[in-house]
């Protein structure tokens, strides 16, 4: 009985450490409910009566939805096209070790670990003079490039698991080395390839200065019209913020809930494996 | 009706074939080819050339030229220049400065911050709603910065923010956070604390879970002090975990920028000026691309370093693995 609510009181110790850390997204997501009086009043208001104004504000927003479309469709194509160009480079990578390879690692990591604020000095050059700024094909190779060196990363780190048995298994019963690499690898390495979505989705959907730098008005995702939006006759549209904000979160929020098993190898590059 | 089946048969058969028959064709001029493992590389390194070495390249060289998008002036060889002028800048070493002590403090109270919080939830197994709860609690870190960061400011605003609020309940003054000279870099500080303790929180769980249940089991029956018990059997399998995570966590800090580009744009003055925002700034509000490529080049040698530190944990952890 003692034991029993101790912990009780354990969980509940849990539970309020999880919310405290929710407790700015709360008020973000309360504030797109409020009215503008209402978000901006001291004493701040708990109880409220909630409307919808922000949200019909927002969609009535001409660049809302095109942003919004510019965010899905860039995300997902070039985390598509990463997935694709990382499983066969980590393929052989796995099994060929070619020449070079701990080198090609080293560079792929080392290319993620360089502050974006430096990257996007030369790549802002190169996109001026090849005339790529604000082209589709431009911003999404860019992020496809982006999200290569870690779909890399998490996909070698699982094809290093599955043992190269299967593949001369495949081989020795007449299987083509496509067949091997499509039917026989790909299948075992599914929980890689579905981190690396999601993972990849994720930080192409949060990311912001590249877009800033080399997107435009074709091209612009949801952080830029975040943060050039927010600013209306001089001081900050803390309503538009809310909502849009709101409406922001809800993909990255949900990517984590039903994929809570792969935030580990998601956030760690792949190179810490297990549950949490 | 009877002929129906068959001949649909024999249609579905005859490309099938065919289809077979290419297919093995395409099979073979693959399988033969000695080049195999090259071509599968192949689309990873056009995408390389394409948008890391050709930047790369540029980069390097423009770091010795002087070249300045106001003055419409065409870029002019300077050799070292650049970079004996970053060595002599106040503003280089400030932001140096500045981007190492909101490493160290943010790393520093997000890693024990993290453990503490990752120990109180080891047992959390059977905590009911466990899923949304960890949900709630890992959210900060993958919810973009733009949005949070930029709401962070309605937070700490002076007169309506949630914050003086709370400080003139508390204190009974109000603090203008991100205005004040002292006060914006813990505020900046603490955002960066909320945004990455759970990563720590989620490390420190995957380092307690790599610990062989056998071994925390015999503690048990040896009745082994708490304090010895976390030395001597959780620490020596956890510590490969937690310096990766630490050490990746020094990386990600050191690349901050729009968080605090959104909080602060590095002011008041430049008493948030991280090298993140110093290179933003330098690049695209002075536009001299000269002088802040020379940076660039700077902070991707850091990198290097960083990245061959976190490499050298790896390692060691394989080669402890495989012994």
């Amino acid at each position: 009985m003692r034991t029993n609510w101790r912990q009780k009181i354990y969980h509940l110790v849990l539970w309020l450490v999880s919310i405290v850390f929710f407790l700015p997204v709360v008020w973000i997501i309360t504030g797109a409910f409020k009215t503008k009086d209402d978000l901006l009043a001291i004493p701040p208001k708990i109880i409220f009566s909630p409307t919808l104004a922000n949200f019909i504000d927002l969609f009535s927003r001409h660049d809302f939805f095109s942003s919004l479309r510019n965010s899905f469709l860039i995300s997902a194509c070039a985390v598509i096209v990463a997935i694709v160009v990382a499983f066969l480079a980590a393929y052989s990578f796995s099994r060929f070790k070619p020449r070079g390879t701990d080198f090609l690692m080293f560079v792929l990591l080392t290319v993620r670990m360089v502050p974006a604020a430096a990257v996007v000095v030369p790549i802002f050059l190169m996109y001026t003079a090849f005339g790529w700024k604000d082209d589709f094909w431009g911003v999404m190779l860019f992020y496809a490039m982006f999200s290569i060196p870690f779909s890399v990363w998490i996909l070698k780190g699982f094809i290093d698991g599955v043992s190269p048995r299967f593949d001369e298994t495949g081989i020795v019963n007449g299987g083509s080395r496509m067949h091997v690499l499509f039917r026989v690898i790909l299948p075992q390495v599914r929980p890689g390839l579905i981190a690396a979505f999601i993972f990849n989705l994720i930080f192409v959907w949060n990311e912001f200065l590249f877009n800033f730098i080399i997107g435009g008005k074709k091209t612009t995702m949801i952080p830029v019209s975040l943060v050039t939006g927010s600013i209306s006759q001089g001081g900050v549209d803390w309503t538009f913020v809310a909502a849009l904000a709101t409406v922001y979160l809800i993909p990255p929020f949900l990517a984590i809930y039903f994929f809570q098993k792969y935030l580990l190898v998601g956030m760690t590059f792949g190179t810490v494996r297990g549950e949490v | 009706m009877q002929n129906d089946p068959t001949s649909a048969q024999a249609g579905s058969g005859a490309p099938q074939v065919v289809g077979g028959r290419l297919r093995a064709w395409r099979m073979n001029w693959i399988d033969n080819s000695r080049y195999f493992p090259l071509m599968l590389l192949l689309p990873v390194l056009i995408f390389f050339l394409l948008w890391n070495i050709i930047p790369l390249l540029w980069m390097v060289g423009m770091s010795f030229y002087n070249y300045s998008l106001i003055t419409g002036m065409p870029p002019r060889f300077i050799g070292l220049r650049n970079f004996f002028d970053l060595y002599d800048s106040y503003a280089v070493w400030g932001s140096l400065g500045k981007t190492f002590i909101f490493v160290f403090f943010a790393v520093g109270i997000e890693t024990v911050l993290g453990m503490v919080l990752g120990i109180l939830f080891w047992g959390s197994t059977n905590l009911p709603g466990r899923r949304l709860a960890l949900t709630m609690l890992f959210s900060p870190m993958v919810l973009t910065p733009a949005a949070t960061g930029t709401f962070f400011r309605l937070i700490y605003e002076p007169t309506f923010g949630i914050m003086n609020y709370l400080t003139t309940l508390v204190f009974g003054t109000k603090i203008d956070f991100l205005g004040d000279n002292f006060w914006a870099m813990p505020a900046v500080l603490l955002v960066d604390i909320w945004m990455w303790t759970p990563f720590m929180i989620l490390i420190t769980l995957a380092a307690l879970g790599s610990v062989p249940r056998a071994e925390l089991e015999a503690a048990e029956v040896d009745r082994l002090p708490w304090l010895k018990r976390f030395w001597y059997v959780v620490l020596p399998h956890a510590k490969f975990i937690l310096m990766l995570g630490i050490v990746l966590r020094t990386i990600d800090a050191f690349k901050v920028m729009d968080l605090i580009y959104q909080l602060t744009r590095g002011g008041p003055g430049n008493a948030t000026e991280v090298v993140g925002i110093t290179l933003f700034r330098k690049a695209f509000e002075g536009f001299t691309m000269g002088w802040s490529s020379a940076l660039a080049v700077i902070t991707l040698l850091i990198a290097i370093a960083f990245t061959s530190i976190f490499l050298y944990i790896l390692n060691l952890r394989r080669r402890g693995a495989q012994s």
